[in-house]
């Protein structure tokens, strides 16, 4: 007899493979084929020509000059913004596999997530500007933007989310402030306002609006403290929207205090970010933090979960529902991979030094970290409410479509920024012999 | 579960510097946030089902359909948003080959403390102190939050439409301003549904449960659930196999309200933490105080 736990995760592991994995595949393997015909060998001999371009031949060339992925993003954003007219014209019954009993799924535990990711900047911010340790500082500006980015995405997101998207305004104008959801967007709206000024400098380094720099010079440490009081606020405030749903969050999982954990947890996440870009951004930008930087930045994670373990499990034991932990199925095994795979592991990770020095490790910790608060979002939100009969919810097409499409855009605009505006100024290429920067506009033709 | 972790939260109060849980800040803004429930005195207006007398024939299921100008001809199998009122013919028999049918009408139990309005991100939600729990259809986003907080589960969605709204039953507030009955209540054949004042209704339900011949289970369903509703419920079998969920006596609102009302607690702690950590450092690290900002800035 084979349990019924595991033919579930079975199913569900099918159910990814066939509804993620091979849309995502097909799409990728169309795109690399585009990419191949859109790059044809005379854009590389249209340099030779006698300088008069074309634009087609230009945009060729800026094209060229991009890096590899670009068309593929582009196409999958594309096909993303398809998918999202689809969605706005067709209503979201016929467009998404929500129900009464799943109002809401994988957008909501995309926004979830993609928050505490975005995490970082206001993490990052209140390091370098209000602990003045600012030898952290030139990791800001690739941060700040990938925190932008986030919220951007999640702000589509929740537009998409919305029976009425075109009253998207009415929080404003209508508040309730008893309303976790209110406080959410608020916050959410604020903060990104608070990014696109501490943005800002990038966007406009190459221009000659002095007054604007000036000024933009003197707003760092006061944007770092709202800002980072903002993400307090809505960090867990996200997690209060689950506070009032007691009736359907499972125990393990449910707390009034789940805000608190929310909030710790979109620190360990915005760390994590921070030190995955280094690695990252020094594999495929050529240009990062020293490693002994990245390593001291991992060196919070550790404390960061520490706490975040001992509220969490504290809690439990308070209540007496420690028992539940190894008892409840599938829902066991789903916190125990969060807490031993998200938890454990990193905080033994990034408490060798061994782990901190090395570029390779330090992704890897970093990655548990991540996936261990994804997963921990996504419970809460979606893996965890108790079943009502009849009803089932796995994200539809379309909802599949404009998410990857969401992720696209973020890749999408984060190259074009990398490409055109100094984003990496500072970032030195680090424990290397420098190489040409594609990155560099100046190497671009 | 939820009584222990309320105390819990009341238990994790002193950690209100830290991030203001579970204090209750008295906080002057939130004169825009909804009243609680000002009830009237004798507990506004209800309605008190009784399951036992109910012989399915679903005429209030059809008289709602007809009052709120939602289609008559389909056969839902669920509350949803053409039939804000269902009769739904639950199998109440423990034995699997003798079902034993026991229709209940079901609709939104217009709480007293409802969790939907204290949840609705617009305040598109409102309890009349009468007893209605009513809606503006006119702000309501479609955000569907007041679909998870409602403890019932009831608030449906439009789903079919372009744009969809939230959908449900609020006891017919404008005919119970007009001193009518709630369509439901006119229609019923047996006098299944009775409506009223509430503390009358509650005496009502308390004879019949307390009749030493009576049938019924003794315990008025909607009494204390969820701080009370403004629908009442009897029945002769536990109220679970009727669908009708065990909760506890205090609504879900309580402890977000708790949370949210500490929100400006918690900002002016961690903006005052931070802007003091900021003067510390910068004395410990003995830092020019001008900021210096990203070298190349305006480096032209
Ligand atoms: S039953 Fe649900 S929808 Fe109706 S008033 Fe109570 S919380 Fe709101
Ligand atoms: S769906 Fe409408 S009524 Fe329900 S919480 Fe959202 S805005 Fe309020
Ligand atoms: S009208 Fe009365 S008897 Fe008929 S289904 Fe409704 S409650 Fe039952």
């Amino acid at each position: 007899m084979i349990p019924q736990p595991l033919i579930d995760a079975v199913i569900v592991l099918a159910l990814f493979i066939l509804r993620i994995g091979l849309p995502l595949g097909l799409l990728m393997s169309i795109g690399y084929w585009l990419q191949r015909k859109l790059r044809p060998e005379d854009f590389e001999s249209a340099t030779t020509f006698d300088g008069k371009l074309t634009w087609r031949k230009r945009l060729g060339r800026e094209i060229n000059a991009l890096p590899a992925w670009f068309p593929i993003v582009a196409m999958l954003m594309a096909i993303g913004a398809g998918a999202g007219v689809y969605r706005l014209a067709a209503g979201l019954g016929a467009s998404t596999n929500l129900s009464q009993a799943y109002p809401w799924g994988l957008w909501i535990g995309f926004d979830l997530f993609m928050v505490a990711f975005s995490g970082g900047a206001f993490t990052l911010a209140a390091i370098v500007y209000v602990l003045n340790m600012r030898q952290f500082h030139a990791a800001i500006r690739p941060t700040v933007l990938t925190g932008l980015l986030g919220y951007a995405s999640v702000l589509i997101i929740l537009m998409m989310d919305l029976g009425r998207w075109d009253r998207f305004y009415h929080f404003i104008i209508y508040p309730n402030l008893n309303s976790a959801l209110f406080e959410v967007s608020w916050c959410i709206l604020l903060y990104t306002t608070v990014l696109v000024i501490e943005f800002m400098p990038v966007a406009l380094e190459r221009t000659r609006w002095e007054r604007a720099k000036n000024l933009l010079r003197k707003l760092p440490v006061p944007l770092a403290i709202v800002g980072a009081t903002l993400s307090s606020l809505h960090q867990s405030s996200l997690g209060t929207l689950f506070v009032i749903m007691s009736e359907r969050v499972h125990p393990l999982w449910y707390t009034p205090i789940i805000p608190l954990l929310f909030f710790i947890s979109s620190i360990a996440a915005g760390l994590a970010m921070v030190v995955a870009g280094g690695t990252l951004s020094y594999w495929v930008f050529k240009r990062s933090l020293s490693q002994e930087l990245v390593g001291g930045l991992g060196k919070f994670i550790p404390w960061v979960l520490g706490v975040y373990a001992v509220i969490k499990l504290g809690e439990l034991v308070y209540i007496g529902e420690t028992g539940m932990i190894f008892s409840s199925g599938v829902y066991s095994a789903l916190f125990l991979t969060e807490m031993i795979v998200g938890v454990l592991i990193p905080i033994v990770l990034f408490a060798l030094r061994g782990c901190r020095a090395s570029r390779a490790w330090s992704l890897v910790g970093a990655v548990t970290v991540l996936f261990g608060i994804l997963l921990n979002r996504f419970d809460v939100a979606w893996f965890t409410l108790k079943p009502v009969p009849g009803y089932t919810y796995f994200p539809s097409l379309i909802e599949i479509l404009i998410q990857i499409g969401v992720f696209a855009a973020i890749v999408f605009v984060y190259t074009l920024v990398g490409h055109y505006l100094p984003l990496f100024e500072g970032l030195a290429p680090v424990e290397q012999t420098p190489e040409p920067n594609v990155f560099r506009p100046e190497h671009a033709y | 579960m939820n009584l222990t972790r309320r105390d819990f939260l009341k238990a994790f109060g002193l950690s209100a510097a830290a991030l203001g849980l579970g204090a209750k800040f008295p906080a002057a803004p939130l004169a825009l946030a909804p009243k609680r429930a000002p009830i009237v005195p004798h507990g506004g207006n209800a309605m008190l089902m009784d399951t036992t007398k109910c012989v399915g024939c679903k005429s209030c299921q059809l008289a709602c359909k007809k009052k709120n100008g939602l289609p008559i001809d389909d056969q839902p199998v669920s509350l949803c948003a053409t039939a804000l009122c269902y009769v739904d013919m639950k199998n109440v028999s423990p034995d699997p080959s003798k079902p034993v049918i026991q229709p209940i009408k079901r609709q939104c139990m217009n709480c007293n403390d409802p969790a939907c309005v204290s949840a609705c991100t617009v305040g598109a939600l409102q309890k009349l102190s009468t007893g209605p729990v009513v809606y503006d259809s006119n702000r309501c986003i479609g955000c569907r939050y007041c679909m998870y907080a409602c403890p019932f589960g009831i608030p449906t969605f439009e789903w079919d439409k372009q744009f969809s709204l939230m959908k449900k039953c609020n006891q017919c507030a404008d005919l119970q301003a007009a001193g009518q009955l709630p369509a439901c209540a006119k229609a019923c054949p047996t006098g299944a549904i009775q409506y009223g004042r509430r503390d009358d209704l509650l005496t009502i339900a308390r004879q019949r449960i307390n009749d030493p011949q009576g049938k019924y289970v003794k315990h008025i369903y909607g009494e204390t659930e969820v701080g009370g509703t403004s629908m009442l419920y009897l029945a002769a079998v536990p109220f679970q196999a009727l669908g009708l969920p065990a909760l506890p006596d205090v609504s879900p609102a309580e402890a977000s309200q708790m949370i949210m009302h500490s929100t400006p607690l918690v900002a002016a702690t961690v903006a005052t933490v931070l802007t003091g950590l900021y003067f510390v450092t910068r004395r410990l690290t003995a830092q020019p105080t001008t900021v210096p900002v990203h070298p190349h800035i305006g480096g032209h």
